[in-house]
């Protein structure tokens, strides 16, 4: 029985039966692996909040599996609030709910206006001192940058921080995330008098200025990235410290 | 924000697919031995890329993207067919280049002369998906930026291939030791253009200009520091 | 696996010298980088450490070996008319299972590959040994074909990136080799190698860099074979 696998009927009966069965695979995979894959990203958001918390050897600690039970003993998730960008509450979204806020994604929806955007707050209580937690998110070389600054019972002096990057260069912008960097901008304060300061990354050796970070040698972009981010994003924050 | 034009000049200089991506570098170095096959391959990128991108950009944005099929009804706005993208895209691109081809076989047998053995070849160029990738993950915000990065990147490439078959034709009158011939010299000409071509990466666009007038500070030779 | 299990009814031993041939040839006379010219895009883009080369290595792996077995057993019933579609689906496909998967249950390994996950379609590799080799012969030499080109790509894929992680970065694999040049109180220069002077290559780490070296490796591997040499 001789197919003629040249013929119109053939090529489109084959064409046909290929994408219902590629589709029907990739439609069941991913409806059933969606909920796990949510989960797994939701860990990662909290990973990223508590390490802003965390020293150097305790970020080597933490995992996707203890994270859900460090997070709930050191966030006090009922106290997290979200803030519009003059720093006034918006008291629809709180607690539980601020943890689906997704800055990261509104910051890439362009048909978002400023005035939408929402900036959360998380509050914890490490060692029996309160921290402030503030998630930002920002542009880098290639893709988008983010991150969770946390701030000290002053309000203003950096206690630790965490960055993290979609694409940088490895060994140059990448380095972002490394503990070095991240060491760099703890004790410097974010704002004099109330009012909010501007960082500068500058070059390596020469930050030792209140407002001046060292910057990533040959990370440039990647480290002019960061400091935009943290300029933008701690504007609302700074307002919003201002009233308390 | 970047304007279009900022998109269009960055496509083609500072992000350049072969310079800076090394995207479609298969093709570039196969067919880089005379200017003349560079420069058809080089018109059917630009041409498949503008037509591509415009199409990938418009499926993405009403069907792809997370509640992208919110316009056809609003209970629909929570699908997300996002892990589709892929597939869609080369499939996009797959079907376009076919489609091409036998639309300029049959209305422009002269450009399907110049252009036609190297349609099949940018079906698996990376630098048409790449494109599409790329448009996907920088979310432009209306189709003519996409159009317009579509159009540089095209440009961009062109230009490489154009640059490094005028280079190969010469470099045949040159003393290239015996095992570095043909590909080994080739690599090394296209990393130092590649060098050239960073420098385009100093290039001051004009973002965020309303945002904040403290000098940027940069890591590099000369740094001005101003105080607060 | 069950499905290479199928096909161990071939007369000829599973490891004959040709099936063996398949694996060692692409591994250097043959590499699909150096000599065969493909996969060079994302060979360029990925081999600033090793660490990423070793998991595109492995992800390339897992998608020719898989992808060749596929259209190796279906190569009698694809229309030639649309070949290029149906190997262009097969690859993405398989892409977006294990991309999907990975997210689902190794969250931390697909964060690592995210990125590599659209250079692994756009592969020449592995079109190219869909069309050139999987199209026109039995499932087991496709899968051992799969296999060799694969690790020779992996291969050189580490190469490149040993010479630019250790020059660009003084580290392997993400250890430090050189000491550390982050400078402390007591060594503004840093520790190791860095406290004399030392300096790491930055240009090590541009792009353009990986072009250079792979050209020196062509250099190298043709004076020592000179059949592969081009007259132009």
């Amino acid at each position: 029985m001789a197919i003629n696998k040249d013929s119109n009927a053939y090529t489109l009966t084959f064409a046909i039966i290929m994408v219902v069965i590629v589709g029907t695979i990739l439609a069941l995979l991913s409806v059933s692996l969606k909920p796990m894959q949510k989960k797994n990203a939701k860990v990662k958001m909290k990973m990223d909040i508590l390490s802003a918390m965390m020293s150097t050897d305790e970020k080597n600690d933490l995992n996707r599996g203890n994270t859900e039970a460090k997070f709930d003993e050191l966030i006090q998730i009922e106290k997290a609030l979200v803030l519009d960008m003059t720093g006034a509450i918006r008291s629809e979204i709180s607690g539980k709910a601020v943890l689906d806020v997704n800055i990261r994604k509104e910051r890439r929806d362009k048909t978002l206006a400023e005035v939408d955007k929402n900036y959360p707050l998380f509050i914890g209580k490490k060692n029996g001192e309160t921290m402030y937690v503030i998630p930002v998110v920002g542009n880098g070389l290639w893709g988008p940058i983010w991150g969770n600054v946390s701030l000290g019972e002053d309000l203003k002096t950096i206690k630790g921080a965490s960055f993290g990057h979609k694409g940088e260069t490895p060994g140059l912008g990448a380095e972002i995330t490394q503990g070095f960097f991240i060491d760099r901008w703890i004790g410097e304060e974010i704002s004099v008098a109330g009012e909010a300061v501007k960082f500068e990354v500058v070059k390596n050796g020469s930050g030792s200025d209140q407002t001046k970070v060292d910057g990533i040698t040959g990370g440039t972009i990647t480290s002019v990235g960061v400091q935009e981010m943290v300029n933008r994003c701690m504007k609302p924050y700074v307002e919003y410290f201002k009233t308390l | 924000m970047e304007s279009t034009l900022d998109i269009f000049v960055k496509a083609i200089f500072s992000e350049n697919m072969i310079f800076a991506y090394f995207l479609g570098m298969c093709s570039y170095l196969a067919v880089s031995k005379t200017v003349k096959t560079a420069v058809g391959l080089g018109a059917a990128v630009i041409f498949v890329l503008v037509v591509t991108v415009p199409v990938n950009y418009l499926l993405e944005n009403y069907m792809l993207k997370e509640g992208a099929l919110a316009w056809l009804d609003p209970s629909l706005a929570d699908l997300d067919l996002s892990f589709l993208a892929f597939i869609m895209f080369i499939a996009v691109v797959a079907s376009i280049v076919q489609l091409v081809e036998m639309l300029v076989e049959k209305f422009a047998p002269a450009l399907y002369g110049a252009l036609g053995i190297f349609l099949p070849l940018i079906a698996v160029n990376c630098s048409i998906l790449g494109g599409a990738l790329f448009m996907q993950d920088r979310q432009y915000s209306t189709i003519l930026d996409a159009t317009a990065f579509s159009l540089g990147s095209g440009i961009g490439w062109f230009i490489a291939i154009v640059a490094i078959a005028a280079i190969r034709e010469k470099i045949r009158y040159s003393h290239v030791p015996a095992p570095l011939r043909g590909l080994g010299i080739t690599f090394i000409i296209t990393g130092l253009m590649g060098i050239a071509f960073m420098s385009f990466s100093g290039i001051k666009y004009g973002k965020e200009v309303k945002e904040d007038k403290v000098a940027v500070v940069v890591t590099g030779m000369n740094t001005n520091t101003v105080n607060k | 696996m069950s499905e290479t299990a199928k096909t161990k009814a071939p007369m000829e031993p599973l490891f004959s010298k040709k099936n063996r041939k398949l694996v060692t040839d692409p591994l250097t006379d043959n590499n699909p980088v150096t000599i065969q010219v493909l996969g060079i895009c994302s060979a360029l883009a990925i081999t600033v450490q090793v660490e990423q080369g070793v998991v595109m290595g492995a992800a390339v792996l897992f998608v020719l070996v898989l992808g060749n077995l596929i259209i190796s057993l279906m190569r009698n019933l694809i229309p030639s008319r649309i070949r290029i579609i149906v190997q262009l689906v097969v690859v993405a496909a398989l892409v977006i299972i294990v991309n999907q998967v990975l997210m689902a249950f190794l969250p931390d390994v697909s964060e690592k590959l995210s990125v590599f996950v659209g250079l692994i379609i756009t592969n020449c590799i592995i079109m190219g040994r869909f069309e050139a080799f999987a199209m026109a012969n039995k499932p087991w030499p496709s899968v051992m074909d799969g296999l060799g080109n694969a690790l020779g790509y992996a291969g050189l894929l580490i190469l490149v990136a040993v010479f630019r992680e250790l020059f660009g970065s003084g580290s392997l694999y993400g250890f430090p080799i050189f000491g550390s040049p982050i400078p402390t109180p007591d060594s503004p220069l840093g520790t190791g190698l860095y406290a004399m002077g030392y300096m790491n290559n930055n240009m090590m780490i541009l792009p353009p860099m990986a072009l250079v070296i792979v050209g020196v490796i062509i250099w190298v591997q043709r004076s020592r074979n000179k059949d592969l040499v081009e007259s132009h």
